[in-house]
């Protein structure tokens, strides 16, 4: 299975970093998500991980370190996360880790609502 | 010679006095977006706090523009974008951000329970609400349906709304949103 390596830019769009590495399993989303198409952008990132929770069945980290992002974003997070909620409770290994600005306290309640939303324990690291 | 009849620009730069750094009306397209958010994130740049909040408020209130004003300009690529209004002012304490579009008089209902609903609700609730409303199926511009819900709770002000009709099919429907300093 090939790696997902999505390339971060800040112009007119704010595109995310996306590194997501089928051997390791670890999948690192970092940076800013403002898209001109949200849905498209992220169905890539939902459909990799269904193909590695499919055929690789092996241990997912999942680390986020956004600075940044909109509603629309926030949605397609969701839905990544309830996938590895998913794939938790048929059995897989899932770690999420979610770096962010310890300034920022809108963005640390956005992660408690994740949890609230999700049930997954996710690791809240400050920077 | 006098071309302008109804139009008075003396009058219209009086009416935004200095502490207005942007104002605009017209198309709010792609690059719109770009170049208001950057001169925002600058102007703001000594109060990192409140240019995160401006910035997300300005994000999530242009594009509910720029996808669903019933006001439409058509652009040299043919594209059709949402045309209204942006300001920002600054008082002594706090951030104005207003934003202003026709809305066809069909919707302006459920906008206006929406906004009645968000500021009924204590921020515990009204994070509740934006959780619940999330959960529900993308909008058909791949919305989240939370836009003026993360608004408020971004502002952590309530949002004062103004809706004037303009004529049989539309109305005026205005948003003014505080920030703290």
């Amino acid at each position: 299975m090939e790696n997902l390596e999505i390339e971060g830019s800040h112009k007119n769009f704010f595109i995310p970093s996306v590194n997501f590495n089928a051997k390791t399993g670890i999948c690192e989303i970092t940076g800013e998500s403002f898209l001109e198409d949200t849905v498209e952008f992220y169905r890539h990132l939902v459909d990799w991980l269904d193909n590695y929770i499919e055929d690789v069945k092996g241990p997912m980290a999942l680390i986020i370190k956004l600075s940044y992002f909109n509603t629309s974003t926030s949605r397609s997070i969701l839905d990544i996360l309830n996938l590895l909620k998913d794939y938790e409770d048929d059995g897989g290994e899932v770690v999420v880790n979610w770096h962010f600005d310890e300034n920022d306290v809108d963005m640390e309640e956005d992660i408690d609502d994740y949890i609230i939303d999700t049930g997954l324990d996710i690791n809240k690291i400050p920077y | 010679m006098h071309y302008r009849k109804d139009i008075n620009l003396l009058d219209f730069h009086r009416s935004l006095d200095k502490n207005t750094p942007l104002s605009y009306k017209g198309p709010i397209d792609d690059q719109i977006l770009q170049a208001f958010g950057t001169y925002i994130e600058g102007l703001l740049k000594e109060s990192p706090k409140a240019s995160r909040k401006v910035f997300k408020i300005f994000v999530e209130l242009a594009q509910n523009i720029s996808y669903y004003s019933a006001e439409k300009s058509i652009l040299l690529n043919n594209k059709e974008i949402g045309t209204g209004m942006v300001l920002i002012n600054e008082l002594a304490d706090c951030y104005m951000f207003m934003t202003g579009n026709l809305v066809q008089n069909d919707d302006i209902v459920s906008i206006i329970e929406k906004s009645e609903i968000i500021n009924s609700l204590d921020r515990e609730e009204l994070r509740e609400y934006k959780r619940q409303q999330r959960k529900l199926p993308p909008g058909k511009r791949g919305g989240a349906h939370i836009g003026l819900i993360q608004v408020a709770l971004t502002s952590a002000n309530p949002l004062d709304i103004e809706v004037n009709p303009v004529d049989d099919d539309h109305s005026f429907f205005s948003i003014a949103v505080k920030i703290d300093k």
